[in-house]
């Protein structure tokens, strides 16, 4: 590849002046002239009949202007994801605790809360379902009048999983579970909408898939499309949190009954108790290997509890069932996913997408394997390792290049894995050290049997600058950043002549949604696609203008060079010839994405991907065997993540990612008591702060991605993904006792060095 | 109760207020003045996003209610660049990839600020304590570390040549 | 409802907790100073914790009050939550309020009828309740300055690194005589009753003994007869009774290990 300019370099990310300037408007910082406070009121009981919803004392309150109650929607009263079985407004039933009974827009904070509190509710309510294994049994009440509670049924049969057990010297079964979790991102659910003079409703608000957020806010106003504009402004933290749709519909339905601008952002604590969390899996897992190590069969069994809304619930734990046997070839395997309705907190879409729990239970099942056996945990792996040709269960063959072991060795080397023997395992009398490895298949892009395209526009003005029209979103990832620079690279001209317009529904074109690590693939690939003809254009104009061949001009910093020769042409005289012999400078790329064929298809939420990164996560912990507290001294992360794009953005994705893991592993969880959720504020429930960041040694490896823009692959979700495993093998390392549950707070540490009979003794 | 007047010093400027004694100086900032870099984040104190400088100290803007900010002098991330240039800590948060999506930039960079004004050459424990108020959700904090040691070194040297310049 | 830095109060508004119709902000009345006098440290109410953290002479003869200090909250919460604050809001969590128990220190109680001054140990009644009466603020906190040779320890166990709240929190103070026998034993522990608590039997026990292993094991049991921990979202009641025992046994360990340094 000759050398390049701008794409792999350290590169300022594109928003970064306004960010650090407090320039960057978020959507709770954009105001309008007559601009109202909307808010919602929320159901108090989370599974009841709402016999009695009175408003009319709400209405006459001074200084409210409208109170929308389920009989004002002019369109669809249902929304979400897959099947719109979520009501906007309820009429009959309230199902979580995060269902909306009305919204309220008035003058300022005191009149909507004054409004809020005077509409009158009564509940008749109606008994709770709030243990999935519960609900999955007949004769459970059911949830729904129409469907049962057990939602979805996954079944993944691959070989013959009775042969595979009975071929086994060893067979283990095991139980993991995982923890209902909280996006937490730093910036609340909100959406600023109003009515513009010419009649369409435009909503701001950060979210992850504006043009599925237009479609959802059309359908309820009962409007074409094109009467909605969604705008997204810069916006904080999303993390799959906000790829459903959260508050923009009740905006709009208040900006358009209210006759005025309408800004409505939740407070942190309606945040926590009701946007979509992160499911709850319990995965029981049976493998069966040779005294080798080499694996013969594998049977899993997981159970979601989704809530009593679909949402993304099918689509995750189909992810789940297709990630369970991680990265290893696995010639046998029975694997089934249940998605399971209840009246718990509703659960969606979160960073790693059903593959942190399913890597959860699959690594440390290979640990516990690896002791049973007696092998080395990393060699054991390498014995099971996927090669370039090798077939997953899914009937996909990997195509990554040897990937997998190489992330694995260079994670060995890097941490000092071979050497961790020399090592203090007691380096007090009251610590213990101990190591872990989690690595992980992780699967990018929507897979197969969903939309995954994106389109692009880019436009050249006559100085030779660029304008990128893009409706892929950037929380943060830097994907702007990349588009710019692919662009920079492509057209040779400097980072700073890109400019990136951010999505907005009337102005860029639809990019799908910002999930599954897919948009620098996707819309990387469609903005390639769409410098082309700009290209064409300048090197055609610059042939005839020097006479020089095209195939031995090119175009960098800027500046027209032949053969690394730099000639007199610049961008901008080539871009004023080219437009003065109608040749084109305004272009669009398109990308869809090619999912290879797969035996698995039959379920209608079958994501068999085709797309995968492999990483590797060594942890090093420290556990106080007094206290249970364990202190996680290194997280050594290698990636093969392809070509990388931009490194400092890559860096930080791998980091943040990890730092995120180790919440989930070690401190975050959501108590929900009958439905209710009781840590509610970012007090109680806990994240990293500072002082809780182990060392971080990051590396990539880039074996190239054969479809990826300049052979990159989805690396936004890998970090996150590893990181619960290895942390939990290296502090069942540690205190010789299997920890199987999350999160491994200190108590549950504590306890299960207690009830352990061996013991470590003093 | 009806409304009180307070006079601040907002960056640098003095401010009169007229307004309901139960706002806090956060909506104040955000809402009355436009200062949008405060940002709200939790509007309790647990996520530090409001942080302003306060008469020299980082406090939470969501937990001053506005007779407590009558005569204090207040900085917000929009006093911080001085005519259009920006500060060190500025230049090197953007260079070391201190932020991602941003939200908790601005109180991340006042409590940065906060911290050198008492400690011009804080080592790594103390950068980690003065932010231990600010989460971050995007990063592992290590860039904004990074991004003040820089800074401090900068400064520092900046001051040194002002030193020799008047010696 | 009386207002000082505010770091509690607004997040109990918010929970519903507290409705104040109004609220009185004490910054006219100062009471923001550390004075010594004699022998007496007397900080005022409205102290904060970051003031006490840079404080020269508390960090001389009361390092462990420092110590609680730096663990409340973050830096924007020390900046503004002062010490008569984190009393008078009397959480048994309260962190600063367990080396101020050791300490020996007393409140000075300021109302339209005049001052009293009763000791710290006799100021939480019960969960959340103070002997503050109506109309009554705290004015100043009293600190005596050992003169003997003392060692301190404060230790707070939480489900974070910071900004958090103790799931068990512990703080020991020992005056020792010329022979390293124990003339002065303070125990206190926070999160294991509905107030912060002096374990009076645990501390009588190590009064005029020597520091060895054997008594440590046995006022660490007994420390943990006198509490009477709840379960919450934090931590399950058992745990913090177990917890008790490893951090009273760690602290009385290196409050040893600190005295037998220094000989």
């Amino acid at each position: 590849m000759p050398d390049l300019d701008v794409v792999g370099k350290h590169v300022a990310s594109v928003g970064s002046r306004d960010i650090v300037t407090g320039r960057a408007k978020y959507t709770p910082d954009l105001s309008f002239p007559g601009m109202l406070v909307g808010r919602l009121l929320y159901t108090a009981n989370p599974h009841a009949r709402i016999t009695k919803l009175d408003v009319s004392k709400a209405r006459s309150f001074p200084g409210v202007l409208s109170v929308l109650t389920y009989q004002d929607i002019p369109g669809e009263n249902s929304f979400n994801l897959i099947e719109t079985d979520q009501p906007i407004l309820v009429e009959d039933i309230a199902r979580f605790q995060g269902d909306v009974l009305a919204a309220v827009a008035a003058e300022d904070e005191d009149a909507a809360q004054a409004a809020l509190d005077a509409i009158e509710v009564e509940y008749e309510p109606l008994p709770g379902i709030f243990d999935p294994v519960e609900a999955m049994k007949p004769g459970a009440p059911k949830l729904w009048p129409d469907r049962d509670n057990i939602y979805d049924r996954l079944l993944l049969e691959y070989g013959d999983v009775d042969a595979g057990f009975q071929e086994a010297d060893l067979i283990i079964e095991n139980t993991y579970a995982t923890q209902l979790i909280e996006h937490a991102f730093l910036e609340q659910e909100g959406a600023v909408a109003l009515v513009d003079d010419n009649g369409v409703v435009v909503v701001y608000a950060g979210c992850q898939a504006p043009f599925q957020d237009r479609q959802q806010i059309a359908r309820s106003l009962a409007v074409p499309e094109n009467m909605v504009r969604v705008i997204v402004p810069y916006i904080g933290g999303a993390f799959g949190g906000k790829w459903e749709i959260h508050v923009q519909i009740y905006a709009a339905l208040l900006a358009q009954a209210a006759g005025r601008p309408v800004r409505l952002i939740r407070t942190r604590e309606e945040s926590i108790l009701t946007h979509v969390k992160r499911h709850p899996v319990t995965i029981r897992y049976r493998t069966g290997a040779k005294k080798d190590g080499v694996l013969t069969a594998i049977q899993v069994e997981a159970i979601g509890d989704t809530g009593p809304y679909v949402n993304a619930g099918a689509l995750v734990m189909d992810v789940v069932a297709t990630h369970s046997f991680g990265p290893y070839v696995v010639p046998n395997a029975h694997l089934v996913a249940y998605t399971v309705l209840t009246n718990n907190p509703i659960a969606g879409a979160m960073r790693g997408f059903g593959m942190l729990q399913a890597h959860l239970a699959c690594e440390r099942q290979m640990d516990e394997l690896a002791k049973a056996l007696g092998i080395d945990p990393l060699e054991i792996r390498l014995r099971n390792g996927l090669d370039a040709g090798r077939e997953i269960p899914t009937g996909v063959s990997i195509l990554n290049e040897g990937s997998m072991k190489a992330c694995l060795k260079e994670a060995s080397q890097l941490s000092g894995w071979e050497k961790r023997g020399q090592e203090e395992c007691q380096p007090a009398h009251h610590l213990r050290r101990g190591w872990g490895v989690g690595t992980i298949l992780n699967g990018f892009g929507m897979g197969r049997n969903a939309p995954d395209s994106a389109g692009i526009q880019v436009d050249m003005a006559l100085d030779g600058s660029v304008i990128v029209r893009t409706g892929a979103v950037d929380f943060g990832q830097g994907l702007h950043t990349i588009l710019a620079q692919l662009t920079a690279e492509s057209l040779g001209i400097p980072l700073s002549s890109v400019k990136i317009v951010r999505p907005d529904t009337d102005m860029t074109s639809d990019a799908g949604a910002t999930i599954a690590a897919r948009q620098s693939f996707v819309s990387g690939n469609a903005v390639l696609r769409a410098v082309e003809p700009i290209r064409r254009s300048l090197l055609e104009t610059a042939e005839e203008l020097t006479g020089i061949p095209r195939e031995m001009l090119s175009l960098r910093e800027g500046v027209l060079f032949a053969e690394g020769e730099r000639l007199s042409f610049t961008t901008r005289d080539l871009a004023t010839k080219a437009w003065e012999k109608n040749r084109q400078l305004c272009s669009m790329g398109y990308y869809g994405m090619e999912y290879p064929d797969g035996i698995f298809s039959e379920s209608s939420y079958a994501n068999a991907g085709g797309y995968f990164t492999f990483s590797t996560e060594i942890a090093k912990v420290l556990v106080d065997i007094e206290t249970g507290e364990v202190i996680v001294e290194e997280l050594v992360i290698v990636t093969d993540a392809g070509k990388v794009l931009n490194p400092r953005g890559a860096q930080g994705q791998i980091e943040g990612g990890a730092l995120m893991g180790c919440g989930c592993a070690l401190m975050e969880e959501l108590i929900v008591d009958q439905g209710r959720t009781l840590n509610t504020s970012l007090a109680s429930y806990l994240i990293p702060t500072s002082s809780d960041v182990p060392m971080m040694k990051i590396k990539f490896l880039e074996s190239p991605e054969p479809e990826g823009p300049y052979g990159a692959r989805g690396m936004g979700e890998t970090g996150i993904i590893h990181t619960p495993a290895a942390i939990l093998n290296a502090v069942s390392d540690a205190i010789g006792v299997p920890l199987n549950t999350l999160p491994i707070t200190a108590e549950r540490v504590y306890k299960a060095l207690q009830s352990n009979e061996k013991g470590l003794g003093e | 109760m009806g409304e009180i007047e307070i006079r601040s010093t907002i960056n640098g400027k003095t401010k009169v207020l007229k307004t309901k004694p139960a706002r806090t100086l956060l909506s104040m900032l955000h809402d009355d003045l436009k200062l949008t870099s405060v940002k709200e984040g939790c509007g309790q104190g647990d996520c530090g996003a409001c942080i302003v400088i306060m008469d020299g100290l980082a406090v939470n803007s969501c937990l001053v209610f506005a007779g407590q900010a009558d005569g204090k002098e207040i900085i917000t991330l929009e006093g911080l660049a001085q005519n259009g240039d920006l500060h060190p800590l500025q230049q090197h948060f953007i260079e070391q990839w201190a932020f991602q999506c941003g939200y908790c930039t601005p109180g991340m960079l006042m409590s940065c600020y906060a911290l050198l004004l008492h400690n011009p050459n804080p080592d790594i424990e103390e950068i980690r304590e003065a932010i231990e108020g600010n989460l971050c959700r995007c990063t592992n904090y290590r860039g904004v570390i990074e991004a003040v040691l820089k800074a401090a070194a900068d400064l520092n040297s900046i001051s040194q040549i002002k030193e020799r310049k008047n010696a | 409802m009386i207002i000082a830095g505010g770091t509690d109060l607004v997040a109990q508004m918010r929970a519903g907790i507290v409705h104040p119709g109004l609220l009185v902000d004490l910054k006219l009345l100062g009471l923001d100073e550390i004075e010594v006098d004699e022998n007496i440290v007397s900080i005022g109410a409205r102290v904060t914790h970051t003031a006490i953290i840079e404080s020269k002479i508390i960090g001389e003869r009361f390092p462990a009050l420092v110590a609680a200090c730096r663990r409340v909250g973050a830096t924007p919460t020390r900046n503004r939550g002062t010490l008569g604050g984190n009393l008078a809001n009397a959480s048994p969590a309260a962190d600063s309020a367990l080396p101020l128990l050791i300490y020996d220190a007393s409140v000075v109680l300021a109302g339209l009828g005049g001052e009293r001054i009763i000791p710290l140990s006799e100021f939480f009644k019960n969960y959340r309740l103070t002997a503050l009466r109506p109309g009554e603020i705290i004015k100043e906190i009293h600190l005596p300055i050992p003169t003997d040779k003392t060692e301190a320890r404060f230790i707070k166990l939480g489900k974070r690194r910071a900004m958090v709240i103790a799931v068990v929190s512990v703080a020991i103070r020992l005056t020792v005589d010329e022979s390293c026998k124990i003339q002065t034993a303070r125990i206190a522990l926070g999160s294991v009753a509905p107030i912060p608590l002096l374990v009076k039997a645990a501390e009588g026990i190590l009064e005029n003994q020597a520091l060895t292993n054997e008594i440590i094991a046995i006022v660490a049991q007994e420390a943990g007869r006198g509490i009477s921990p709840i379960s919450d979202i934090r931590a399950s009641a058992e745990y913090r009774r177990n917890m008790v025992l490893v951090l009273v046994r760690r602290a009385l360990t290196e409050i040893s290990q600190n005295l037998q340094g220094a000989e």
